[in-house]
Parts: C-alpha cells; structure tokens; sequence
C-alpha cells in the first residue's frame, strides 16, 4: 500500500533486469515525472544510468555502447516515435516498459520494427501515477471536468491511472461512488469495466477482506482547497506551490542563484521526512535546533583553522556538515520565505478568520472580520477572494447575509470578481450543505477544520457509511470492517487531506488508506479548475441553477 | 522492560534469541521472514497474536535504534527524532511486493521473428552469392565466361520482362540500358545501379568463407587473403586482353574487375550487415575504461567493508586481526580509490582534444560517469576510518587486556558478592547504582522471547551475555568452517555488539565494586597521595587526564578510569567503545617516532631500568587496589618506568606517556610561533586549564630543565617535530581531498578557506623540514 515503494520498485526492477554496464532511461513527458518522483540523479547513477532522455527527443546521439531502457505511457505517440527508433537504433539494447495496458496491435507493429533484433524484453509495469508521498498519489491532470461531466479525454487517462494504481498496489477491490456526482459514477464504471476486461492481472491472491476503492467529488467539499494551511508541506504548496516535490523559488527577494529551484522530497531529505506534517511552530523550533547543530559542526565560523586541533575537528566534522549545510540551507530558506509572506500578507489573522467561518456559526461577527479584512489593504487579492468565497459557501442562505456588498466590494479593487461570479451559490461546488461539522475541543485557532473527508473515511471505516449516499458498483458488498482503502478525489486531492489520511493511518489500526487525485490543489489550482471547468459548461450552470448536472449520459 | 533482568536469568537456561516466532518458537533469519512464516503457519490462529507480535517487533527495533545510536550525531538525532514513514507505520503494513506486471516478450518475439527470418534469409542469401562471385580470380578472366558465372549463382530476369527501371521508372531503350543486380538478378538503369567494392565484399564474406573452409571445401577458388592487393596488381597488364575479346557488351558495360554491381536494395542490405558487423568487434575506448572503472569499484566494495570491519576491530584494541594485513589493506583501497579517480578523469576529457567535438549527449554521459565516480569516491573514501599506528595498537591491546583482567576480578567480585546478596535479600544503594545503567543493553542482547526453554546450560556461565558470547562464538566457529562468509560477517558483528555490552556492564560493576573497596582504603591512600601531591610539583600531574580524580582522595584506577568515561552521564554505556576508537585515533601519528626514539636512546633507559623495579612495584602499590597481573614484558612498562623517573609519579596507567612530552613540546612551540594558539589535545587542555600549573607554564620549563633527563626532553621535542610532519602530511591529504570535493559543488567559499588552510599547513611542514634536516 506504499505508493512511492511501488514505482520505486518497478524502476529499480527495469534497471536491475538490464544488467551492467553504462545505461540511458528512454522516457516521456510524463514518466519522466512519475520517476523523478521517487528517485534522485544521484541515487540513480549509482545504478549506472547515465543519460536520461525524451523519446520525442530530436538531439539524440547514436550510442551503440549504451542500453537504453523504454519507459514510456502506451500513447499512440509513443508507440509511433519507438517505432522510428527502433528502425534506426540508436543504443545497442532496448528494455521497453509500458506503463500502463498496451494492446497486441501495437506490440506487433513494435516487434515488425526490431528488425536488428534490439529488443530485449517488452513489459507492461503500471506505475502510471505520481506518487507524492508513500499514502498519497496524484495524476497531475488539471481541468478534468467540463462543467459537471468528464472532460472526453481525460476521463480515460484518469481511469488508468487509477487502475495502475490497483496494479501497483496488487489490489483488485471492490467499488463507491459518491451518488451525487455523475462523474465518480462514470469513473467506477469505467474502471470496473478494465477489471472485468483485464481479469487475468486482476486475478491477485485473495484477502480476508476485499480492498475498496471510494471514489469522491471535490465538489463535495469546497472548502478544504480554499483554507490557508500550517503544516509544513501543505504550506508550502500553498504558498509556493509544489509541482512535483520541487518549488520554485526564483521570486523570492534576494534568493541565491542555487536555491532558486528546490526539491522538497521525503524520500532523501531527512529533515523534510520528518517535518512534513508538523505545523508552522513546531518547524521553526526544528529550524533552530539544526541551525544549532550546524553550527556546531561548522568548522569555527568562517575563521582561519588556526592549530591542527582546529583541523582535525575540521576534517572530522566535515562531512557530516557537508552533508548538513545543503539541508539547512535549503530549509532556512524556504521557511524564512514561508514567514516573510505569512507576516506580509497577515495569513495568521486571515486564517483565524477562514477558520471561524468554516468551524463556527456565528454570522455577525464572520461578516464583521471578513469586512474588516476586505478593507485591509495588506490583505492579498487572492485572501480576499477565499474569505469572500467562503462566506458565500457558509452563509449563502442565511437570511441577513452581506454577500452582494462584500462581492461589490471586491469588485471595486480587484479583478478576481469574474471568479467569485462564478463561485458564487449558483455554482457547481456550492451545491452540498453538510460541510460544517460541530466545534471539536478547539487546540489550535488555525487548524480547527477537518476536512470532510475524515468524516467519510471515519463512517468507512466505522461501517456507517451510507449505502445510499455512497454506493457499491455491482451487486456485492463488504460486511466486514475495510482494511485497504484507496479513496480517489475527482477535481484533485489537497495537502490537507492527505495530512488526515495520514494521521487516520496512525491511529486506526489494522485499517490502511491511500489517498488519490486528479491533482494536488492549492487555492490557487483550485479557482483556476473551478473556473476551466464552469468556464466552458458556464450557461448550461446558470440556467440550472440549482446546479443539477446539465448533461447526463 | 531492562530493570532485573539479568539477575533472574542467571544460571537459567539457554537464551534463545534472534526473530523467533511466538507461537512454535522456531527461529528465522529476519523480520521478514518471521514474518512470511507466521502468516503461512498461523494465519489461521487469533489474530491478537498477530499485532501483539507486530508491537513486540516495533518495540524491538525502536530499542536497537536507540541503543545504536552513537555519541557523536546523538543530539542530532533526538532532536528531530521521530520516525517518518510518510503516514504508513511500516511495520503495520507488511513488506511490498513488486506490483503486478505483465510481459509481452513472447508476442513481440513471436512477431519479430516471422519478420526476422525473412531479413536474415535475404542477407545471408546475398552473402552467400557474393562469396561465390568474388570466389573466382575475376581481374585474370575473361569477360563473357564471368558473365557466365555470375548468371549461375543467380538466374538473372530476363530483359523483355522489365520494360522500365523499376526503381526510377525510366525507359529502357539503347542509351538506357538494363543492367542486372548480381545479387538478386533483377534489372535496374544505369542511374540506380550501385557497385560492391571488392573489399568490402570480401569483409562481408569473411565470416562465411571461413566457415566454409572449416567445413573443408576448399574447391571454392582463390583464397580471400589477398583480396585486396591480387586485385591491384595487374591491373595495367590487362587493358589489352579486354579489348581483344571486345563483344558489344563488354565494351558498353565495362568489366567490372573491382566491384560487383547490385540493386540499391541489396547494397542497403548489405551495408546495414557490415555496420552490425563492425559494432559487435568496435569496442569505444569509453567503454574500456568504464570497465575499468566499474572493476575498481566492484573491488572497493568487496575490500572497504572488510577494512572497516577490521580497522574499527583494531582501533578497539582486539586482536582479531593485523596491524599490518589491515594497513595493506587500507593502501589497496586508496589505491583503487585512485584508479578510480584518474580513470574518470579519462573519461571525462575523452575526445576533447579532437578536432571534431563530440557530440554533447557524448559529452554528457562523460560528465555523469564521472560525477558518479566523484560521488562514490566521496561517499566511501571519506568513511574509511585510519589505522591505529603501532605503537597506539600496542597501548590499546594493552588497555584492552588489562580491562579484560580487570572485568575477570570485578566478575569475580561481583560472583562473590552476589552470593552474599543471595543471603541478604536486599541490596545495599551502592548496589543498586549501576542497574539501570546496565538495563537497557541487556534487553537488547537478549531476545524479547527470553523465557523460551533452553536444551543446555553452562554452569559455569551464569552471566546470560556471557552465554550468549559463548554461543556466539560457537556458530561463528561453525560459520567460519562452514565458509559463508556473510554469517560470518553478521555473526561477527554481534559477538562485537555483545562485547561491548559485557564489556560495559563490567566496568560498571567494577566501579561499584572498587568504590567499596577504595573506601577501605582511602585512609590509607590518602596519606599516600598526599605524599605525591608534592612530588607532583612537577608536570607530570598536570596531564592527569582525569583531573577530578588527579586529587587522588583514594578512589582508585578503575574507577578513575570510569569515571574519566562517564564524564557525561547522558552518555549510554553502549557509546563508550566507540569513544575510544574515536578518541584514540586521534594520536597514532605521534608515536612511531617516539617508539624509534625510544630504542635508540640507550642510556636514559638503562637508567629508567635501574629504577624500574622500584617505580614498578610502587606503581602498583599506589594504583592498583585491586590485584591486577601486569605483564612485565609490556612494552610500554619501559616507557612507563621512564615517566615515573622522570616525572617522579604517574598515576594514571592509561595515561599516554607521549602525551605528557608533546604538551610540551607544544608549549614551547607556542612561544616559538605564535601561530599555534592552541594546544592541538583539546581534551587534555581542557584538564590542563583547570590545573593549577597551566598558569605558571615559565617555572615549568625550568624544572624540567633540571630534570636529569633533559637531553632526552629536546630529543623528543625534535621528534614531535617529525611527528607532527606526519600528520601534517596526513592533514595535507585530507583537506586535499576536501578541496577536490568542495570544488565539483562549487562552494567556492569553502575551496577558498581549505585551500587557505593547505597553505599554511604546506608552509609549517616546510619549516619543520627545513629544521630538522
């Protein structure tokens, strides 16, 4: 149930069936990130793969004294550029991997190629997914839905990305659907029509308890994606945005030119792995002790080694603060950047704010601080927006509510109103009313929301979960208490969420979950899906008003 | 789980230990494997047993890590302690297999061999038919009986079929004519015809010609050999005979003596056989280094882990192994390191000096095989730990045997003292102390199904770790002949683990035992000491390492000595071997010199030796409360005698005599070069500060000055000298390879300060040199 485990393994299994010798990984667009996700250069040239290319890619050298191992997703482009290649080899061997399905057509146009017999082995291993962290998979789609259905496309990429996901894992589960999306039932029906189609890789040694398969709507709950986060790896996300564990960090003033780009990586960071989930406060005590312990090891400031003792300190420590001073660099800088744009923008008082209005009832004073706020000029565009969207979300039907004046207000200073337009009650994602849970013995102001999806992870695992809300595809159901779960998030997962999955998995025992998406949001991915996807199904929302789902097939 | 645990298990049974399964209590290798078993055998039975077996293992593991933690780092790890399994405690979710995969191997094979055999019969049906042409002496034949020959291996289509070229669609007519492809027999213009040059025909064919001729045919004509030059020969004799036996033909279509026409198809065909011909015996030169390259690290992989395994042995002051074998050992390494090295190097700058450049993905690759080589380098030289020298293994053996012997009296004490404690059920507070110091090691050497019944017991080991030792030892034996080297390996690695802790949990008792008896006889040394107090007006007392036990108050050598090691009470027993490896090799470089000193310095140690007998029985009588057997033949009591002479008392046995003269030596130095601010032996600085002698450093110097053995003194501050060049030499390569290292990430500020350092480090050496020769 390890997501990250499972690449990992099928990678090193394709460079370990290649034997020795110096190897090039023949990869495309996306496999290139799925492997980038869970190993480094350095730990994979240690495995001898030297070279890393596009098989799209024009500027490639005919290298006869390398092997090149083909890890490509089964795309007609694919299979057409392979062809080229193998007509004319470039490298002396050729180890291909499909990530996902590929059919014997094409196996057979591939294998009419290799007329110099280049071909050493053609498999299909399903690491067709991005693995973020070892609970948590994403598929890096964005705008996946058109209005309340699947975008025609996608909705096959995403089906199998989530049946290599199954494959990976070894599991052939059983499957729920959220009933008040269209689209999670197209998608379970889609994926079950793979298994039932490819029954014989289904076919896996039989468990007590059948795995299940929960396939979710982001519309469900609009308001995780909108709220500001204070754990580490969902804040940087957030404010730096993590694009396949790496961030950018080129606008930070006065960067150093090698930190301009960073990976954040649990796999090989130690301080990163262990972190990840602490909130704000607790990283920068973190911070402090390993600056402490950096300087510790830091050979005597940056003075002169003045006697050998000094030296011998020195060369004993150097390693170890070699090893020391990219972690702490790297981190000092993202959680300084983290501080500067929490003081800049105010986050701590607009999260106080988003979190009152998410966890509490108490209209008067959320309209009081949400137009304090709005008047803030401190307070950022995007702020603005969320706490105006939230509202909306929150108290769209309470009868004394300030919507239209706060919406005007926005639109008297920002340009974000075409957005809150479109969020605005009408909307798509407005839809659902069970959001609020009840105050829980509030610890912290800024992480007293849970996000729905505990609750429905809870019941699952509790047994109490509905059948008429969230149904079994097919006649069978699961009587005993679920052991594996994946629950998948049509419209992208958050960091949030994950945290939850994470800390059910701690605490639930015998019970083992997996988290999926479509993608990883942040407020900001979120209000640009939201709007891809109205934007183009956007009359068809306002004359339904209520949001009933215009097109169904 | 630790407190009175070792008690009850004296003299209890055999302790099994290792991944035992609860339920039938059969022994696995590992967890893994456990736990395999256990869901194979007893998946059926309550699954209670399970988690609880999972906790256990947990707990386990969590134990170990702890206990394995070492002293230097241990800051650093508790302070962002905290396993991350990312969510996943993996010890709930069992190990991973590799996700499903499907191949397609067989249907691709299957595909590609229909097409396959096509191609390949097509080739070789060319080749065998360009064997046969180029078989006959063509330069001296005629050109209608060639034509002849060539229309037999091949049966030519017949012209009125081919109205047009079928590759460029022109007409035939008398300017166009037909030709035909000797190959294939089919007909093209004159336009799409091409020529197989003799030679390469004769390459093409080589493979098959020969095969011929071991089959023994040899009626195939005129060898191949000489292909190239019979066909250049008489080339200008035979312009006459051509034209002598012009038909029309001939003379329009030239006789081709050096080449063989064909269609384009057939050449295309052939050309792609010849560059798969010259791919399999082309061996680029990158390629033969990269060979190399990966034998020298196969070879550091198979050698450093033995090293290190040898070299932490000896810094222990075991005996396990040699000095000298390890020292070999340690060069062969470091000279694979630098193959490795250059070898890269070579890669790296393959192909620079051409004309044509390379192409950059060559360039490319260059620069990653060599990245990884740094990388390697880096990662495994820099582990590689140094060698205690011999002088330093000599004191390390010696302080290693004399802990043994001292353990060996304190287990007897404690065996003694147990039995009365058996009579008096409760222990005194003396006896308590040292428990919960010895508790958490003790778990860890046993297993955490410690009540599981034993087939024998030794009688004569009541210790459980002793037992354990013992066993150990015994599967190492069997391991050892048995030739499995990785058990042994791991064997080896546990009987050091449970000797560490044994050795531990002696000395901990033995510090409570000798406390007892120093309180016996404190009254006693006391007087003693106090009489040494002022002899020790000299500055032999100011290097007394332990400098609160340097007031002698009657606490005596053993447990100076741990009390010296028990300085910081955070630290885990478990930690103190490896604080002596770390400590220790702090000083080989000072010593061989010293040894050499030593041996020619006759007359001050003839004198020592007069005295010896006396200092040596005194010696004994001030520090050894317990009667420990000294070994006369030490190597060291020489040097020892010669202390005592000359410092008048040394206390401390484990105290380094050469440290004693290089301090000061360095405080000379210190007034000589201002640059050497510090004493190099930070620890006994540290002491030294504290003593009251540091601050009068200028009437020291004169008493040793009037020490008799003053000569002796400048000797060995020349000596250190040399020493120090040593190690400056040892220094010098270190922060070389820093630099090297510091450059490739491009921390210049770093290379900067290091190479700041190597200057001034290059410079000292000079100067050392210059004043020693």
């Amino acid at each position: 149930m390890n997501v990250v485990l499972a690449v990992k393994q099928y990678v090193s299994k394709m460079i370990e069936s290649s034997g020795t010798g110096m190897k090039v990984l023949l990869m495309d667009k996306e496999t290139t990130s799925i492997v980038s996700m869970v190993y480094t250069q350095s730990e994979i040239l240690q495995k001898e793969v030297y070279l890393f290319e596009r098989i799209d890619s024009q500027n490639r050298e005919s290298m006869k004294h390398l092997k090149a191992i083909c890890y490509l997703r089964p795309t007609k482009e694919n299979v057409e550029n392979l062809i080229q290649e193998l007509r004319r080899p470039k490298y002396s061997v050729y180890f291909i991997y499909f990530s996902n399905v590929i059919s014997k057509s094409e196996v057979k146009a591939l294998a009419e190629a290799d007329e110099q017999e280049v071909v050493a082995e053609v498999q299909e291993f399903y690491g067709d997914f991005i693995a973020v962290n070892p609970h948590l998979f994403s598929l890096n789609l964005h705008g996946v839905s058109r209005g309340r259905s699947w975008e025609p496309i996608t909705l096959p990429r995403v089906t199998q990305g989530l049946t290599s996901v199954l494959l990976a894992l070894k599991k052939c589960p059983m499957i729920r659907y959220q009933l008040s999306s269209d689209m999670a039932k197209r998608l379970a029906e889609s994926v079950k029509q793979i298994i039932t189609k490819e029954y014989e890789l289904f076919d896996f040694r039989k468990t007590e308890v059948s795995p299940l398969l929960l396939i979710l709507d982001r519309s469900d709950d609009a308001i995780t994606p909108l709220l500001n986060q204070w754990t580490y790896q969902a804040m940087v996300h957030e404010l730096l945005a993590l694009n396949n564990n790496r961030i950018d960090l080129s606008r930070v003033p006065g960067i150093n030119k090698d930190l301009k780009e960073v990976v954040l990586s649990a796999e090989n960071d130690e301080f990163y792995a262990n972190n990840l989930y602490l909130n704000f406060g607790e990283i920068g005590t973190n911070i402090k002790n390993l600056m402490e312990d950096f300087q510790k090891k830091k050979p005597k400031g940056q003075q002169k080694l003045e006697s050998i003792a000094d030296m011998k300190a020195f060369v004993d420590n150097y390693p170890q603060f070699k090893k020391m001073s990219g972690t702490v660099s790297k981190h000092v800088t993202v959680v300084g950047e983290l501080s500067r744009l929490v003081s800049e923008r105010l986050l701590m008082e607009v999260s106080e704010v988003e979190q009152e209005l998410a966890c509490q009832n108490d209209h008067s004073s959320a309209q009081q601080n949400v137009r304090r706020l709005l008047q803030n000029p401190r307070v950022a565009e995007l702020d603005a927006v969320r706490l105006v969207m939230l509202y909306a979300l929150r108290y769209e039907r309470h009868s004394s509510n300030i919507l239209p004046s706060l919406l005007e207000e926005l639109q008297s200073s920002f340009l974000f109103c075409i957005i809150c337009d479109l969020i605005t009650p009408t909307d798509a994602v407005a839809i659902t009313k069970q959001f609020f849970k009840g105050l829980k013995g509030v610890e912290n102001v800024y992480t007293q929301h849970q996000p729905l999806l505990h609750d429905t992870l809870d019941q699952l695992i509790k047994g109490r979960l509905k059948d008429s809300q969230f149904p079994y595809l097919g006649p069978n159901s699961l009587r005993d208490r679920p052991q594996d779960i994946i629950v998948f998030i049509i419209g992208g997962a958050t960091y949030e969420e994950a945290l939850t999955v994470y800390n059910l998995n701690r605490t639930m025992p015998g019970v083992r979950i997996v988290l999926g998406g479509t993608t990883i949001h942040n407020t900001k991915s979120f209000l640009e899906e939201v709007t891809s996807s109205v934007g183009l199904g956007h009359g068809g929302d306002r004359t339904h008003g209520a949001g009933r789902p215009p097109t169904r097939r | 789980m630790a407190s009175g645990y070792p008690p009850p298990l004296e003299g209890s049974a055999e302790v099994k230990e290792g991944f035992l399964c609860p339920l039938c209590l059969k022994d696995l290798q590992s967890f893994y494997q456990l736990q395999d078993h256990y869901e194979e055998e007893h998946s059926g039975d309550n699954r209670q047993v399970g988690s609880q077996l999972k906790s256990l293992v947990q707990k386990a593991k969590k134990a170990k890590d702890k206990l394995l933690k070492r002293d230097g780092d241990e800051r650093a790890e508790t302070s962002y302690e905290s396993f991350y399994y990312g969510g996943v405690d993996p010890y709930m979710w069992e190990p991973q297999e590799l996700g499903a995969t499907r191949s397609h191997l067989d249907l691709f094979k299957k595909h590609r061999a229909a097409r396959i055999d096509h191609y390949v019969i097509e080739v070789n049906k060319r080749i065998i038919r360009l064997e046969k042409l180029t078989s006959f002496d063509r330069i001296n034949m005629d050109g209608g009986k060639i034509r002849a020959l060539e229309k037999s291996v091949v049966p030519w289509v017949s012209d009125q079929d081919v109205p047009f070229c079928p590759d460029c669609g022109g007409k035939f007519n008398l300017r166009n004519r037909r030709h035909h492809c000797r190959l294939c027999g089919s007909i093209m213009c004159g336009k799409c015809m091409e020529f197989v040059p003799l030679v390469l025909a004769y390459k093409l064919t080589s493979g098959t010609r020969e095969a011929l001729y071991v089959a023994g045919s040899p009626g195939h004509g005129a060898p191949p050999g000489g292909g190239g030059l019979t066909v250049q020969q008489p080339q200008a004799s035979r312009r006459g005979s051509i034209s002598s036996l012009s038909s029309v033909s001939s003379v329009l279509e030239e006789k081709d003596e050096d080449r063989i026409r064909c269609c384009h198809h057939c050449m295309d065909a052939l050309l792609r056989h010849q560059r798969k011909l010259d791919e399999k015996d082309h061996v680029p030169d990158i390629v033969k280094f990269y060979e190399r390259l990966r034998m020298c690290m196969d070879k550091v992989d198979e050698k450093a882990p033995e090293y290190i395994r040898m070299a932490e042995s000896l810094n222990a002051g075991e005996t396990t192994y040699n000095l000298e074998t390890a020292g070999s050992l340690r060069l062969e390494v470091q000279k694979y390191y630098e193959h490795i090295d250059a070898l890269s190097k070579k890669i790296l700058t393959l192909g620079l000096k051409d004309e044509v450049q390379p192409h950059p993905k060559t360039l490319q690759l260059q620069r990653m095989v060599r990245y990884s080589a740094t990388l390697f380098v880096q990662e495994k030289l820099l582990g590689l730990m140094s060698l205690p020298t011999k002088e330093n293994y000599e004191e390390l053996k010696e302080k290693k045997r004399y802990e043994q012997q001292h353990r060996q009296a304190a287990l007897e004490a404690h065996k003694r003292r147990s039995e009365i404690d058996k009579s008096r059920p409760l222990l005194s507070a003396n006896g308590d102390a040292p428990r919960p110091a010895s508790g958490p090691r003790m778990t860890k050497a046993g297993s955490w199904l410690p009540s599981s019944e034993g087939t024998r017991s030794h009688g004569e080991l009541d210790d459980p770790l002793l037992q354990q030792i013992d066993n150990i030892e015994s599967f190492l034996r069997q391991a050892r002949a048995a030739g499995r080297s990785d058990e042994v390996a791991m064997l080896e690695e546990n009987l050091r683990q449970l000797q560490d802790e044994f050795d531990a949990q002696q000395t901990s008792r033995a510090i409570e035992l000798s406390r007892r008896l120093a309180q016996e006889e404190s009254l006693q040394r006391s007087q003693i000491s106090y009489l040494q107090q002022r002899e020790l007006e000299s500055r032999a007392a100011a290097r007394e390492r332990a400098s609160d036990f340097g007031e002698g108050k009657g606490v005596e050598e053993a447990g100076e000595r741990e009390g010296d090691r028990s300085r910081d009470p955070d630290m885990s027993p478990e930690l103190r071997p490896p604080q002596t490896i770390k400590s220790f090799p702090r000083l080989p470089g000072t010593s061989p010199p010293l040894q050499r000193d030593e041996c020619t310095m006759a007359p001050p140690a003839g004198e020592a030796q007069n005295s010896g007998s006396t200092t040596l029985l005194n010696r004994f009588d001030e520090e050894d409360s317990i009667p420990v057997e000294e070994d006369p033949m030490n190597p060291f009591s020489k040097e020892i005698q010669r202390e005592h002479h000359q410092a008048t008392v040394a206390r401390d046995e484990e105290y380094n005599p050469f440290e004693d003269e290089e301090d000061d030596v360095k405080e000379t130095d210190e007034r000589q070069d201002g640059a050497l601010g510090r004493n190099p032996f930070e620890e006994d600085d540290d002491d030294d500060r504290g003593n009251p002698f540091k601050d009068t450093p200028d009437e020291m110097l004169p008493v040793a000055s009037t020490n008799p053995f003053e000569d002796d003194d400048d000797d060995s501050a020349a000596m250190d000298e040399l020493i120090e060049e040593e190690l400056l030499l040892q220094q010098i390569d270190n922060i070389r390879a820093y630099m090297f290292d510091a450059k490739l990430n491009g921390r210049t500020d770093e290379v900067e300060l290091l190479s700041q350092n190597l200057k001034e480090l290059q410079c000292t050496l000079q100067e050392q040199k210059r004043k020693t020769h």
